[in-house]
């Protein structure tokens, strides 16, 4: 164990988190407002990769700029997919609606296979990807450090929506019951719609961001997806605001793992596995 | 009457032969792995239009049907069942993936067609506890592996650091049975070439569920303060890692991968200057066949191929069709007997099946290799020496 690491493993983990948040939330506010397990979430964030890949081969378009067209293409293919599926199987049993949810994801990859390829793509002039400022001996990345920021900005925009505008509130309104929002005059359907449109999009930009670390693939959602469900599960299923906390969590525990432990990066997934069995044990002892 | 049984016989004979050959194809193409797998698929197709326009096989036109094995053993088991009980082929070629290659030991076992195995570089030579493709499937008379076994390249990757004059390797590798049975193999050789290596260390691989934050694993490697980088892992790890190392400022002399294929424009990105890397076919390669190859390639796919496997499967297809025109016949000994003796061509110069450490019929060996450097958005091969159109550049 080089203890010497530790201020960097530090760093680097509280710097992912950003960006596991950012995938992670999007997926929250699916199951928490609409009360939907979204398993194409992953398939969002390829999608968003491979339209930053494909705006940079045919425009040129910096990942940054890329951000501002792809957020708005992804609510909108969230939309699509809401009203011309998910919508009529609202009141489905739960596995019905993880089947659907499933065969777009897969349909999503398939479409991405045809269209793109399955070779690993490069958005190949970026010019920040490798770019690291040493700070007491710490390295700090840009793309990690931009990230972070990002992250954080869109997730306390989501908060504060949720918290201060008439939208997240009817959105609180309609995940804590649906019948009664419905009774006193919200339009249910359309605030779901929305939701699902701002999860789609939330997750698009994610990609974008993964899109720059690593080469778009019709699979690079799998990775994130996991990670994405294991913070929403420590967070509490729907819980939007223990979303960071987790993310932190989850990342911190990662990234202490894979550099104080031989081997420890091999074990990343097992690290976040085990966070879950023990959050789940201790909160059923805790019930019972 | 016995006019009209012998007639029936006749046509029915006819019928049977004019039915010509099929060869079952396992590849991945889709999932993890799809990006070989479309390349594998690429390849067949060309070899195929190829021996069909050359008269096909036997007098008839060959076919193939490929199943897709989504680089998964349950789904390669699935699909190679397929092949045998639906499809009746008695011929199988394609193949990725260690761990699918090990799923379909028993099936191959128990329907026993003449198998040409593509990947599956796992043999377990040399590693207690485990046994790997080599020792299971190796001694059988109807399989026939085409891919170098992993010590083969990890004795062309051992000769390329060896002669770059480095004294210490830190050695990265994926966790799964491609990466740790390689990397157990290569840190061996090191040390027996005379090289220390003070690292040995796994990371989850992007392909198997990381997320591409190698930061913890190049930190170590730096700390250990090894004059050259070698690691074993996939195609989608390239961009992740080797912009990690840029970024860590960690700064090694040499910076040597062995995954199955490089990602697409990854050539034009700032991180790949000086990177280098193991490949089998590169269309720069100093032989006559690579060049008609990738002409070839290049007219039927409008794009030059990213990846080694389309060369390796345009070789496998070419090969059964020789083998049993050769034969003239499709009966397994035949067959078997004419891969056994026959030699081939392929875009990587002449080959034949020959035996290993334990397999009877082992394709291409260590010399398939080579060794390319990315020298301003170009793959310069620098190794071997007698195949080299660059002088290898250090990366300090």
């Amino acid at each position: 164990m080089d203890l010497s690491l530790l201020p960097q493993a530090i760093v680097s983990g509280v710097l992912a988190s950003g960006l596991y948040a950012l995938v992670s939330v999007g997926l929250a506010l699916a199951i928490g407002v609409i009360g939907i397990v979204n398993f194409a979430h992953g398939e969002f964030f390829m999608v968003g990769a491979f339209l930053a890949y494909q705006l940079f081969v045919g425009f040129g378009f910096d990942p940054l700029l890329s951000l501002l067209f792809v957020a708005p293409a992804l609510a909108v293919i969230g939309a699509l997919i809401y009203l011309s599926s998910i919508r009529f199987v609202l009141r489905a049993p739960e596995l019905n609606q993880m089947l659907l949810t499933f065969g777009i994801g897969i349909i999503l990859q398939n479409l991405a296979l045809l269209i793109w390829g399955g070779d690993p793509r490069t958005i190949a002039n970026v010019p920040y990807r490798s770019l690291g400022f040493q700070v007491g001996g710490v390295s700090i990345g840009a793309v990690p450090l931009g990230s972070f920021v990002i992250s954080l900005v869109l997730v306390a925009g989501l908060y504060w929506m949720l918290a201060s505008t008439p939208l997240g509130r009817a959105m609180r309104a309609v995940a804590q019951n649906r019948i009664g929002a419905g009774l006193v005059g919200l339009e249910v359907d359309r605030v779901y719609l929305v939701a699902f449109a701002l999860s789609a999009l939330l997750a698009g930009l994610g990609g974008v961001m993964i899109g720059v670390i690593q080469s778009p693939t019709p699979t690079v959602g799998l990775g994130f997806t996991l990670k994405a469900f294991a913070i929403v599960v420590l967070a509490g299923l729907g819980n939007i605001r223990g979303i960071l906390g987790a993310a932190l969590t989850v990342a911190l525990a990662e990234s202490l793992v894979a550099t104080l432990v031989p081997n420890g990066d091999a074990l990343r997934n097992m690290v976040f596995f085990a966070i879950i069995f023990v959050v789940l044990v201790w909160r059923s002892r805790r019930v019972a | 009457m016995k006019r009209i049984i012998a007639t029936l016989v006749v046509a029915l004979f006819a019928v049977a032969m004019a039915q010509g050959v099929t060869i079952g194809v396992l590849s991945p193409l889709t999932g993890g792995a799809a990006g070989t797998g479309q390349a594998q698929k690429a390849g067949f197709e060309l070899a195929l239009a190829e021996i069909n326009a050359a008269g096909g096989v036997l007098g008839q036109p060959l076919e193939i049907v490929i199943e897709d094995t989504k680089a998964d053993a349950a789904t390669g088991v699935a699909a190679f069942e397929k092949l045998m009980t639906e499809d009746g082929v008695e011929f199988i070629a394609g193949g990725y993936s260690s761990g699918v290659t090990l799923a379909l030991v028993e099936s191959f076992r128990t329907f026993q067609p003449v198998v040409s195995w593509i990947g599956g570089a796992v043999s377990g030579v040399g590693i207690d506890g485990f046994d790997g493709i080599e020792e299971l499937l190796g001694a059988e008379p109807w399989f026939f592996h085409v891919h170098p076994w992993d010590y083969q390249n990890t004795e062309a990757s051992t000769a390329f650091m060896a002669s770059t004059g480095v004294k210490s390797v830190a050695l990265l590798h994926e966790d799964s049975a491609f990466g740790g049975p390689g990397a157990i193999a290569a840190a061996g050789l090191l040390q027996d070439a005379g090289m220390s290596v003070p690292l040995v260390e796994a990371f989850k691989s992007t392909l198997t569920g990381g997320t591409g934050d190698f930061r913890a694993t190049i930190a170590k490697a730096a700390a250990s303060g090894a004059d050259a980088l070698f690691w074993i892992g996939y195609d989608s790890d390239v961009v992740p890692l080797t912009s990690q190392i840029r970024e860590l400022k960690y700064d090694p002399q040499y910076i040597f991968g062995a995954p199955p294929g490089w990602p697409s424009e990854f050539d034009a990105a700032p991180e790949a200057q000086c990177v280098t890397g193991l490949i089998g076919y590169l269309p720069n390669l100093p032989n006559a066949e690579a060049k008609t190859f990738l002409d070839a390639y290049v007219a039927m796919h409008g794009k030059a191929p990213d990846n080694y496997m389309a060369a390796l499967a345009y070789a496998q297809l070419w090969s059964y069709a020789d083998a049993i025109n050769a034969a003239g016949t499709t009966d397994q000994d035949a067959v078997i007997a004419a891969l056994q003796n026959g030699t081939f061509r392929s875009p990587m110069g002449e080959w034949s099946f020959k035996p290993s450490v334990i397999a009877l019929h082992q394709g291409f060996g260590s010399e398939m290799w080579n060794v390319f450097q990315f020298q301003d958005g170009v793959r310069e091969i620098v190794w071997p020496l007698a195949r080299a159109t660059a002088p290898l550049a250090s990366c300090r």
